[in-house]
């Protein structure tokens, strides 16, 4: 791409941008979710888009998330490609029937008869003292489900090009957006791109500790490997931008130079994205590994809603930071 | 204690063993000692020749038992993995050498199959289980390096990455080998490169006592926050005392010393002043139940040189008499036959004297893990004043050297008093 096309634009801006350019492509793309037509969305991500696409194709639904994610996967089964916006993530729950045990299965139990092309998307994660029940992390839940896809960008150039990709998969996709991320800017390019699923990124390039992490984190991973610079640690960030597909080759070809791995994922620790790379790690790098692989995720409580108790439950860069100087003996 | 120097082998290869036999003599930090065997057998191989210097846990020698193999063994030993079974290992405590005997057919068939399965539990010893983070096995195993004795950086002394470097660098420099991560400096190595001046330079190969001098010293010097406190004494009526006392003992062929006058004035000092016998234990101070007074004993230049520290236990229940034929018997022992452990542990509280020496005052190091040093000078006869008139007497510097971890400088100096006290009215000695 050359320069001259780059501009700056905001996360949800770009996130838009994706939705909209997917569906000038194809008719067969329709947004639907609460406040996303008349309002422009709740956290204006969709603005302007009921104005270009009309009401058929950019739906507002009841506050009833069982209801239109049961209706979207009828909409996908009979051929069209809707994207499914969740105001959060949290409120998902109550339509975990359609969402994690019809969509994912459909193409399995009908006998590949029919897919689920779905993108169902949102905010994901704490930070905005939302109160335990509105600042689920749905990694770690969703993500032990076969069938599905999960994407969780980091930035505004990712979320564009994941966005794309991920409205033309062809199963279901859980795109995680952070709230805390929506405002960020980031260049975008004008022309079309598409980012591919299960390629990470190596945000930071390091020799001595890799530092795996999903979302939003990557952004204070980042932050710690500029501060460890200065103890003379080179850390290597690893964007995986997808968690299923899982890019494991990256993981392990980073994890074979350093000897040393730091796993950062903003879900709880029990079966989450982060302990399955530990046991990934494991199994393919035992012989390379100078420690056990250290994980720093949300502590193992409900959100709390104190903004300084909120801030010390979730990963930060204190507690990242000490986890890769624990990691290679220096702490 | 980390390392050991071989003396001298009591045995030579072929020969047979039992039990209890004494087979090498090991020069430790401080003393040598005897290294008895807890296994029959023939010694069928010598790994490190006398007058080496190996650290713990190294393999000295391999003790067969009826039909072993002997050559497999020393594969199996030499293999870069901890310490194989029946070798001997140099260990910290003669009472404590395990010899590994597991039964002889499984170690036979697991030597046999070599190296690779060198590190199968069934060949390696208890008492000596390494651990080792897999990607310094690796290391190892590429660079050539033995790990077996390498002594681990990480949690449990597990061997990591960085002490596969650092071995690999001390091999290719031929520098010493780094004990643990506080003695980072090398306290044998030189900061900057040495080289001989002039014609006639020479070098002096350094004995375990002064390494262990070099080691404790800068790990004292470099770890202990010190200051130090001086005080003059008034020497004139201990110096009377122990005229007239020495005068009316010489019969029984005793002679008491300044020292032994000093060394029982501060023990007396310590029931009102613990904190002079005591050491800082990172999280805590220990106040110590017996006051063991630590007493700097030089050796002669043919005893090798150096300095000991010899111990005077429960010096608080000891009077003049007894303070000074023990000094005497622990200093002839010291420079005559050597001391053993037991006369050097345990000490809470040292002494350093130089007067005899004519030395005015210095200050010493303390001697971890006591909290403070006492170093003297010599009873100088001086002009002094004493009750507004300008008169002839006796007066001694002594300084403390002060763990600031422990004690203050205020504490300090009312210690100091209470020894001043001791020493300018005698007769408190005395009862």
């Amino acid at each position: 791409m050359s320069i001259a096309t780059m501009r700056e634009i905001e996360f949800r801006d770009a996130v838009r941008e994706a939705m909209s350019e997917e569906m000038r492509r194809d008719m067969r793309v329709m947004l639907m979710g609460e406040e996303v037509a008349q309002y422009n969305g709740a956290y204006k991500v969709s603005r302007g888009m009921l104005d270009e696409f009309g009401p058929r194709r950019v739906i507002d639904t009841p506050i009833s998330e069982s209801g239109f994610a049961g209706m979207a996967i009828g909409a996908a089964m009979m051929g069209l490609r809707p994207i499914v916006e969740f105001m959060s993530w949290s409120f998902s729950l109550v339509a975990a029937d359609p969402i994690l045990n019809n969509a994912p299965k459909m193409l399995y139990m009908s006998g590949g008869q029919f897919g689920c092309p779905i993108v169902f998307r949102g905010n994901d994660g704490a930070g905005g003292q939302l109160g335990s029940t509105h600042s689920w992390s749905v990694e770690g839940l969703f993500s032990n489900v076969p069938g599905i896809k999960m994407v969780i960008p980091s930035n505004p150039y990712d979320a564009k090009g994941l966005m794309k990709t991920a409205i033309r998969d062809d199963d279901p996709v859980f795109f995680l957006e952070s709230e805390r991320l929506l405002s960020m800017r980031g260049e975008v390019p004008e022309e079309e791109y598409l980012i591919p699923f299960g390629q990470a990124r190596i945000a930071r390039a390091g020799t001595d500790c890799t530092i795996v992490a999903f979302g939003r984190m990557v952004n204070i991973a980042l932050e710690v490997g500029i501060e460890l610079e200065k103890e003379g640690i080179s850390c290597e960030v690893l964007d995986m931008r997808t968690i299923r597909p899982l890019d494991a080759a990256s993981i392990i070809r980073s994890v074979k130079r350093t000897g040393a791995c730091v796993v950062v994922d903003q879900s709880w620790s029990f079966g989450s994205p982060g302990s399955e790379v530990a046991a990934l790690v494991h199994r393919e790098c035992f012989d390379d590994l100078d420690n056990y692989v250290h994980r720093v995720h949300s502590a193992d409580v409900p959100a709390p809603y104190a903004h300084n108790l909120e801030q010390e439950y979730l990963p930060n860069a204190r507690r990242i930071a000490e986890a890769v100087r624990s990691c290679l003996y220096r702490s | 204690m980390e390392a050991g120097t071989i003396v001298r082998w009591n045995v030579k290869e072929g020969d047979t063993v039992s039990s209890g036999d004494v087979v090498a003599d090991v020069e430790t930090d401080k003393a040598t000692m005897e290294m008895p065997v807890f296994d029959d057998g023939v010694i069928s191989k010598i790994m490190v020749e006398a007058g080496r210097q190996v650290p713990v846990g190294t393999p000295i020698a391999i003790i067969t038992v009826d039909g072993d193999d002997a050559g497999s063994i020393v594969a199996v030993a030499a293999a870069p993995v901890a310490v194989a079974a029946k070798s001997l290992p140099i260990n910290s405590a003669p009472a404590k050498i395990a010899v590994a005997a597991p039964n002889a057919s499984a170690s036979a068939s697991a030597s046999a199959s070599a190296s690779a399965s060198a590190s199968a539990p069934s060949v390696q010893s208890d008492a000596v289980r390494q651990r080792v983070s897999p990607l310094a096995r690796r290391m190892a195993e590429e660079m050539g390096i033995s790990i077996a004795s390498i002594v681990g950086s990480g949690p449990s002394g597990r061997v990591v990455k960085q002490d596969i470097l650092a071995e690999a660098e001390r091999l290719k420099t031929g520098g010493a080998r780094r004990m643990d991560l506080v003695h980072v400096a090398s306290p044998v190595q030189s900061a900057t490169a040495v080289v001989p001046i002039g014609a006639g330079a020479s070098e002096v190969m350094l004995s375990g006592m002064r390494q262990a001098i070099a080691r404790r010293l800068v790990e004292s010097k470099s770890t202990i926050p010190h200051y130090q406190v001086t005080m003059r004494f008034n020497m004139d009526p201990l110096l009377e005392l122990r005229t007239m006392l020495n005068a009316q003992l010489e019969p029984q062929k005793i002679k008491l010393s300044v020292n032994d006058f000093i060394v029982r004035a501060c023990a007396l000092a310590m029931a009102a002043h613990p904190f002079f016998n005591a050491s800082w234990a990172g999280d805590r101070i220990i106040l110590h139940g017996d006051v063991n007074i630590g007493v700097a004993i030089s050796l002669p230049m043919e005893r090798g040189g150096g300095l000991v520290v010899a111990v005077l236990a429960q010096a608080q229940r000891k009077g003049l008499r007894e303070i000074s034929t023990e000094t005497r018997a622990l200093a002839e022992k010291a420079r005559t036959r050597g001391l053993g452990p037991e006369d050097m542990a345990g000490a809470t509280f040292t002494i350093s004297n130089l007067g005899m020496y004519g030395v005015d005052n210095f200050t010493a190091i303390i001697n971890p893990p006591n909290s403070a040093i006492l170093a003297c000078g010599a009873a100088v006869e001086q002009p002094v004043v004493r009750n507004h008139q300008l008169v002839v007497g006796h007066e001694m510097q002594a300084t403390l050297s002060l763990d600031h971890r422990v004690i203050d400088g205020a504490m300090a100096s009312e210690y100091l008093q209470s020894v001043k006290h001791n020493i300018e009215n005698p007769a408190t000695l005395l009862v």
